[in-house]
């Protein structure tokens, strides 16, 4: 086992020193969320905050899809049903059983969770077309249930929620709410992580590729989906409870709205599905294309033509996202990979000897 | 709930199954010929609406003689879609990216149509839409009547091609399997093509049929689709006989339904059977898997 993992470890730097669009990569990331922390700090203006924290709540949202988007590969167009459920959630626990803000909002994913199991349960019985009519028929029927359950949701009256700090400013609020969502999304992002390099992480992926052979290998492909869809119900749950506690008021139509779902959708496709950045560049192309579409075209309609055109042309031409896309180019104009080796004899048997006798194969 | 309430219910309830069953016949067609599921079925659905209301407003004819252009440019906006889009999509992802595909076509009909007619709600002025008959005691409106009638042809005129011509048996050969059908000389692509044509032809009849009664908006077909995915999913992914069953069935109950719990509650009984029919019978009940009879 030992030498295995020194062997992948060894694999992997020598990888890092060979690719430069690794470190490419690796610098894009650091400067991207260096701009990301800094930016709040360099503005007072509202607007540009607030679409701050819409985009990271975007971001968040498509980082919850792609738990069970990215890993098994069954899209739920009906994610919105999660978002919508932790906006209500927190905002039931806080205006009608009256908890503290904090405590609500730690409640909400465990709240939600508990409830996606039986949905999982129910869903995951089905894969391909009935799973995604399944997960739209879900926000459906939530959408129905919040507007009729009036003296729950408050109906199409909506339901308010008061502001968590006291005393602050707008623009102090959303700054306040930028960071938190940071710190959710950091969270998101290193579960995602940790499971992309676990061995239940391995199972899921084997789920992707062919569900039926998975399953003949040993692994436990229901119960994978169900704990799979559980922490993607959570985490879009989060997001959902940030969000009520951030904006204040809600109303069913805009918590439990397909549109919301398709987002998260697109965004995470647009990025990249097998990408652990995938959904966050995804939901930063997004979210400023909708802020630009709702900007430029005002009341009218035409930001759902802009959207559909854009979602056409994401799944017909690049179904695997951005970052392979650009990656792709990388590999195609960068330098290429070749036979020739780029270090003397020397070299090679100096690392030969600091890595020991297991001379690792990849090298050869 | 005294008789003739029930009675009116009942009949009502029969009207409305009719126009859910052609529209989810059209549904599982796309399905059956292409395991593409169809989300813009609704959303031409109401596009056919629309154009009927044009129709109606700019020439003050009636709105079934827009019919004569609208069946046939959705059977080459179908045939389009399926040779210019889906064909596109890679066999192996093709059901899920079918989906989100078909949503991006939803949402530019959707944003087309708020943005040439408003958001304004529409209906359609016609000199019979106040008038009722009476039928079995009951108090039907024409229009009801006519929107069934529709249906019914339309269903009616699906079946014979299905069951009378070579293509029809092409095509149900298509649905079955599609290789062995390829093997006996089926162009398969072709009756493909065909096949979704046909399905917009029914949003394209479905669609006047509904706009004969019902007011029209830009966001109106996601109240369709939900309940037409149940009916698809309840009778069976692509069996036309399962969906037909189904939608008269689940139209018959929610009409019944309406009357102690109100039109809200009553169209939660689309996604109740969705779900038990997942939990006991994921195939459907009465397709089989995956159609392997008409």
């Amino acid at each position: 086992m030992r030498n295995d993992s020194d062997l992948q470890a060894t694999g992997r730097w020598a990888g890092l020193r060979r690719s430069p669009q690794r470190m490419t990569g690796l610098t894009l990331v650091v400067v991207v969320a260096v701009f990301a922390l800094v930016f709040p700090m360099t503005t007072s203006t509202g607007y540009l905050l607030s679409t701050g924290v819409v985009i990271l709540n975007y971001a968040l949202l498509a980082t919850g899809w792609n738990f069970m988007g990215g890993f098994t590969g069954y899209i739920s167009l009906g994610h919105a049903a999660y978002f919508g459920l932790g906006c209500y959630t927190t905002a039931i626990l806080i205006d009608r059983v009256e908890l503290s803000w904090w405590l609500a909002l730690a409640l909400t994913p465990v709240i939600v969770g508990l409830i996606a199991v039986p949905i999982g349960i129910a869903a995951l019985r089905v894969r391909g077309a009935s799973f995604v009519i399944v997960t739209i028929a879900f926000v459906l029927i939530l959408l129905l249930v919040s507007q009729s359950w009036v003296s729950l949701t408050g109906g199409s009256t909506g339901i308010m929620i008061p502001r968590p700090f006291d005393g602050l400013t707008r623009v102090e609020h959303h700054r306040v709410f930028y960071y938190i969502f940071v710190a959710a999304l950091v969270l998101a992002l290193f579960v995602w992580w940790r499971i992309d390099r676990s061995r239940f992480g391995m199972g899921l992926k084997a789920v992707r590729e062919d569900e039926d052979k998975a399953r003949a290998l040993g692994v436990p492909t229901f119960w994978a989906k169900l704990i799979a869809f559980v922490w993607s119900a959570v985490f879009t749950s989060l997001a959902g409870g940030l969000y009520a506690l951030w904006f204040g008021d809600l109303d069913p139509v805009f918590q439990f709205s397909i549109l919301m779902g398709a987002y998260m959708v697109l965004m995470a496709l647009l990025g990249g599905v097998r990408e652990l950045y995938g959904p966050v560049v995804g939901a930063i192309v997004v979210g400023l294309s909708i802020e630009f579409f709702k900007a430029e075209f005002g009341d009218t309609q035409f930001h759902l033509v802009a959207t559909g055109l854009l979602l056409a042309v994401v799944v017909l031409f690049m179904p695997e996202g951005v970052i392979p896309a650009v990656r792709g180019l990388f590999t195609r104009f960068g330098p290429q990979a070749s036979s020739i080796r780029e270090e003397t004899a020397e070299q090679l048997a100096a690392r030969q000897d600091a890595v020991g006798a297991t001379t690792p194969g990849s090298e050869s | 709930m005294s008789s003739a309430l029930l009675l009116q219910s009942l009949i009502l309830g029969i009207l409305l199954g009719g126009l859910y069953a052609l529209l989810a016949a059209g549904l599982t067609l796309y399905f059956g010929v292409m395991r593409v599921v169809m989300i813009a079925h609704s959303a031409f659905l109401i596009l056919a609406g629309y154009l009927a209301w044009f129709f109606t407003v700019t020439t003050g004819w009636d709105p079934l003689i827009s019919l004569v252009i609208t069946v046939p440019v959705f059977f080459g906006l179908g045939v389009a879609v399926q040779r210019l889009l889906m064909t596109r999509l890679k066999p192996a992802s093709l059901t899920m990216m079918s989906v989100l595909l078909t949503f991006a076509i939803a949402l530019v009909i959707e944003g087309m149509l708020g943005f040439t007619f408003t958001g304004v709600q529409r209906r359609i002025k016609l000199d019979y839409g106040a008038a009722s008959i009476e039928l079995f005691g009951a108090q039907v409106a024409v229009v009801k009547l006519v929107a069934f009638g529709l249906a019914v042809l339309a269903l009616g005129a699906l079946w014979l091609v299905l069951k009378k011509t070579s293509f029809g048996q092409a095509l149900r050969a298509t649905i079955q399997h599609k290789e062995a059908a390829e093997l006996v000389g089926v162009d398969t692509a072709k009756v493909a093509s065909y096949g979704f044509g046909l399905g917009l032809a029914t949003a394209a009849v479905g669609g006047t049929a509904l706009a004969l009664d019902a007011t029209i908006y830009p966001s109106l077909h996601w109240h369709w689709i939900g309940p037409l995915f149940a009916i698809i999913v309840v009778g069976g992914l692509g069996s036309i006989p399962g969906a037909a069953i189904a939608a008269m069935l689940l139209g018959i109950t929610q009409s019944l339904l309406q009357v102690p719990l109100g039109t809200t509650w009553a169209q939660t009984v689309f996604y109740l059977a969705l779900f038990v029919t997942l939990i006991v019978r994921p195939q459907g009940f009465f397709g089989g898997r995956l159609a392997q009879r008409f």
